[in-house]
């Protein structure tokens, strides 16, 4: 029985959608449909370059500020090496007395 | 949608997708249509069909490069439209649950018309089923209206779901059982 009355349910489902299928004809597109869909592409377009634009900005904007620090630092440094002279030569001054000490072997007389 | 034919040949597809506007322009002339009423049919507002045929074909266009071969485009078209209309009933669902006592446009315009009594008794018979159907798929998931409505009322075979579902065809049967299931017990329930 209960088979039957499942039965029964499905087969009026089913009329339901044929019949909603009837009810629902497909919609005849307005006039403006094609129009609109190429503005929305353009609109899209338009923000999509604007963006890329926009970013190509910021890289050149960082790579000009880039190159004007290193224009500006370089310079510097070259100007004011950070060595005067190799550690060897640090060391031989530092130590000139010692240094001499072991030429002479300890006698300084 | 029943007689699930091809509506432009293939060349037309693969132009379009190298960029070409005028063929892009034809494949939406031949399409527009169809689409539009798969999409009165899955989201049930007349109002706001055109605007999400509108994204359909939008999103058509900037992805159509991503399309493998043209042979796919109408379960791939297919997908796009579900896709959107998913996303349109889930908006929709949204606000219906922030704005419960709002009437949609269509019930209004439907209110308007009966009291103007100028329809027909078919048109009335129509406005019916639709209302008996949306209401119906109202009380299920977005995921099982979809389903039932491509198979039942668009009337795409289990191959073209699976293209569509890129899911197995057992998967894609339990799956609309089980929707069918719930709807049946809806609308008996609401019968």
């Amino acid at each position: 029985m209960d088979r039957m009355d499942d039965k029964r349910g499905e087969d009026r489902l089913d009329a339901l959608w044929a019949e909603y299928r009837q009810a629902c004809p497909d919609p005849e597109p307005s006039a403006n449909f094609i129009p609109q869909v190429w503005q929305r592409i353009e609109s899209r377009r338009r923000a999509t370059s604007s963006l890329r634009h926009w970013a190509e900005a910021c890289v050149m904007a960082a790579l000009t500020l880039t190159l004007l620090i290193a224009a500006f630092l370089i310079p510097r440094y070259q100007r004011q090496p950070v060595y005067q002279s190799t550690y060897a030569d640090v060391l031989a001054e530092a130590d000139t007395l010692d240094y001499t000490l072991v030429l002479t072997g300890g006698d300084t007389r | 949608m029943r007689a699930v034919a091809v509506l432009i040949e293939f060349e037309l597809i693969e132009r379009a997708r190298s960029g070409d506007e005028s063929a892009f322009n034809q494949v939406l002339q031949a399409y527009r249509k169809r689409i539009l009423g798969t999409i009165a049919r899955l989201i049930g507002k007349p109002e706001d069909v055109e605007d999400v045929g509108q994204e359909v074909f939008l999103r058509l266009y900037y992805s159509l490069d991503q399309l493998r071969t043209p042979e796919v485009f109408e379960p791939w078209l297919y997908r796009l439209t579900v896709n959107a209309a998913y996303d349109y009933l889930r908006r929709q669902r949204r606000r219906h649950e922030s704005r419960m006592s709002d009437l949609s446009e269509q019930q209004v315009m439907m209110a308007d018309a009966s009291a103007g009594g100028k329809r027909s008794k078919e048109d009335d018979r129509h406005t019916r089923v639709r209302e008996q159907v949306q209401s119906l798929l109202d009380k299920v998931s977005t995921e099982d209206r979809v389903l039932l409505m491509l198979k039942e009322v668009e009337g795409l075979s289990l191959k073209e779901l699976e293209k569509i579902y890129k899911v197995n065809e057992n998967a894609l049967k339990v799956r609309l059982f089980r929707a069918r299931q719930r709807v049946l017990k809806a609308y008996e329930a609401e019968s």
